[in-house]
């Protein structure tokens, strides 16, 4: 069977401009789209821990929509539905890659704003009370005791919709976003070496996930607090799950 | 009697319909230590919540010095937090500090001190504690009566007016209590002016200027401790002192 496999054309494949400028591509609009939608999922956790019913409704809804739209959909209304809706949008300057950022941040941030939630109430209430108690303010009660050590409950979950977010930018090679996924199929359907081609395509996601996963282990050793490093993460095992949003089918 | 520091007054408090303090009036003056008692949902912690302005009052007011904060909603209360020094059961440092930078903390963030000032006064602070070489240790590194210390010396480096602790060595394993009663105890000498909710009647009996005995939301009782010990008028008070003892 692998005799079949022609290595040659695996690492010509493998070092094409196409795929580098793919994985660039799907990265670059990972990156992008995880920022914006952890500040839009930060502030509508925010919202969701609210005292007032209105503010909890609108994110309430907001979830509600996001989650129950598959992406695929989404990107599809952002990319065709759009122009049709404002004549804005026909214009030159909206791009795909501009309309997968936009789908895929809306869809993304409904995600992280539960995880974002779970990390915020999972930090002890006598932390708040404590901070309280020395005449903070709330902005500071968050930026300074809370965020912090949310942060270390939100890391794994967060690395894992990366991943995911990262899958997903294939997605847009149906709105002609010529990605990692789209450079294999061209790829491959040159001469019908398939394999060739998305085995070439496989060694750029892994080696993507593995320099993620360094970073996933490093900013966890940043939010361990203790001196050396080592006490605090065994405790970690028994700190409050987060639930997991469903990965597969988007 | 001096000028109280801490006075409540007629403070009604009701969490979910549930009446939790019914009418309760006190105060602290200068330099004096007062130690609540009674048996657990009697208050005391809400009273000491209400004093700290942690708690919005239903009815009645709190005083800090002549200043009535009566009927004040949270963002104004916020402001006075600092003028009172609060210690928790469970310590409640900041997970993510160090012992030094917990208490710079309020010195940085609400004192607006500078960053080389606030450290010098945590490190003096936490000398006055006996953990000045604990400086740089997380929470999670120090035992319980270290923490507590780190904790006292949080609260003490804002220059408070006066001290709350509510039940301070309850969580503590017995043979770490006593680092923290002495601190408690060196305060107290030094004519800082205390409200304590605690069980330690051996402390109470030393430090204590009166005490105060808590039942369903009421202060039922309060004399000096020789008095309060040896001849209680409230029936409910000799029980509460048989159990306890």
């Amino acid at each position: 069977m692998l005799a079949t496999f022609d290595s040659h054309i695996f690492w010509e494949a493998l070092s094409s401009r196409p795929y580098w400028h793919g994985a660039l591509l799907a990265l670059e609009l990972t990156c992008l789209t995880l920022v914006a939608a952890t500040v839009l999922a930060f502030f509508l956790a925010l919202g969701k821990l609210s005292r007032f019913r209105l503010l909890r409704g609108v994110v309430l809804v907001y979830n509600w929509f996001f989650r129950a739209i598959p992406t695929l959909l989404l990107l599809l209304f952002v990319w065709n539905g759009l122009p049709q809706l404002w004549s804005v949008f026909t214009g030159n300057w909206y791009k795909a890659f501009l309309a997968a950022f936009i789908a895929l941040a809306l869809n993304e941030a409904a995600y992280m704003s539960e995880i974002i939630r779970a990390g915020l109430i999972s930090v002890d209430p006598g932390q708040e009370l404590a901070a309280r108690a020395l005449g903070m303010t709330r902005a500071q009660i968050l930026r300074r005791v809370i965020v912090p050590q949310a942060v270390r409950i939100i890391i794994p979950p967060t690395a894992n919709e990366f991943i995911t977010l990262l899958k997903l930018t294939s997605l847009a090679s149906v709105i002609s976003l010529y990605e990692l996924l789209g450079a294999s199929t061209v790829r491959g359907s040159q001469d019908f070496r398939y394999l060739e081609a998305y085995a070439a395509a496989a060694v750029y996601y892994l080696a993507i996930v593995s320099v993620l996963m360094a970073i996933q282990a490093q900013l966890e050793r940043r939010f361990t607090w203790s001196s050396t490093g080592r006490r605090r993460q065994r405790r970690v095992v028994v700190a409050p799950a987060v639930p997991a949003g469903p990965h597969d089918a988007r | 009697m001096n000028d109280p520091v801490v006075r409540a007054d007629a403070v009604h408090k009701s969490y979910d319909g549930l009446e939790v303090l019914r009418g309760v009036s006190m105060e602290v003056g200068r330099g004096e230590v007062k130690v609540i008692i009674g048996p657990s949902g009697s208050g005391k912690s809400t009273l000491l919540r209400c004093l700290a302005l942690l708690e919005p009052v239903d009815s009645g007011v709190i005083y800090l010095e002549e200043t009535a904060l009566g009927g004040l909603r949270e963002r104004e209360l916020a402001a006075h937090r600092s003028e009172v020094g609060m210690v928790f059961q469970r310590f409640n440092l900041f997970q993510n500090m160090t012992a030094l930078a917990n208490v710079m903390c309020g010195l940085v963030e609400v004192r607006r001190l500078k960053k080389a000032e606030a450290h010098e006064r945590a490190l003096e602070f936490l000398e006055r504690v006996g953990l000045r070489d604990k400086a740089g240790s997380y929470p999670d590194e120090l035992s319980g009566g270290q923490q507590q210390r780190v904790a006292i010396a949080r609260a003490l480096v804002m220059r408070p007016k006066a001290m709350l602790f509510d039940e301070p060595t309850s969580a503590l394993d017995v043979e770490l209590v006593r680092e923290v009663l002495d601190v408690m105890e060196g305060l107290a000498r030094d004519g800082m002016t205390m409200v304590v909710v605690s069980h330690e009647l051996r402390f109470a009996h030393h430090v204590a200027s009166s005490i105060l005995m808590m039942d369903e939301g009421r202060i039922i009782e309060e004399a000096p401790p020789e008095q309060f010990f040896s001849s209680p008028t409230h029936e409910r008070t000799r029980r509460f002192l048989a159990l306890v003892e």
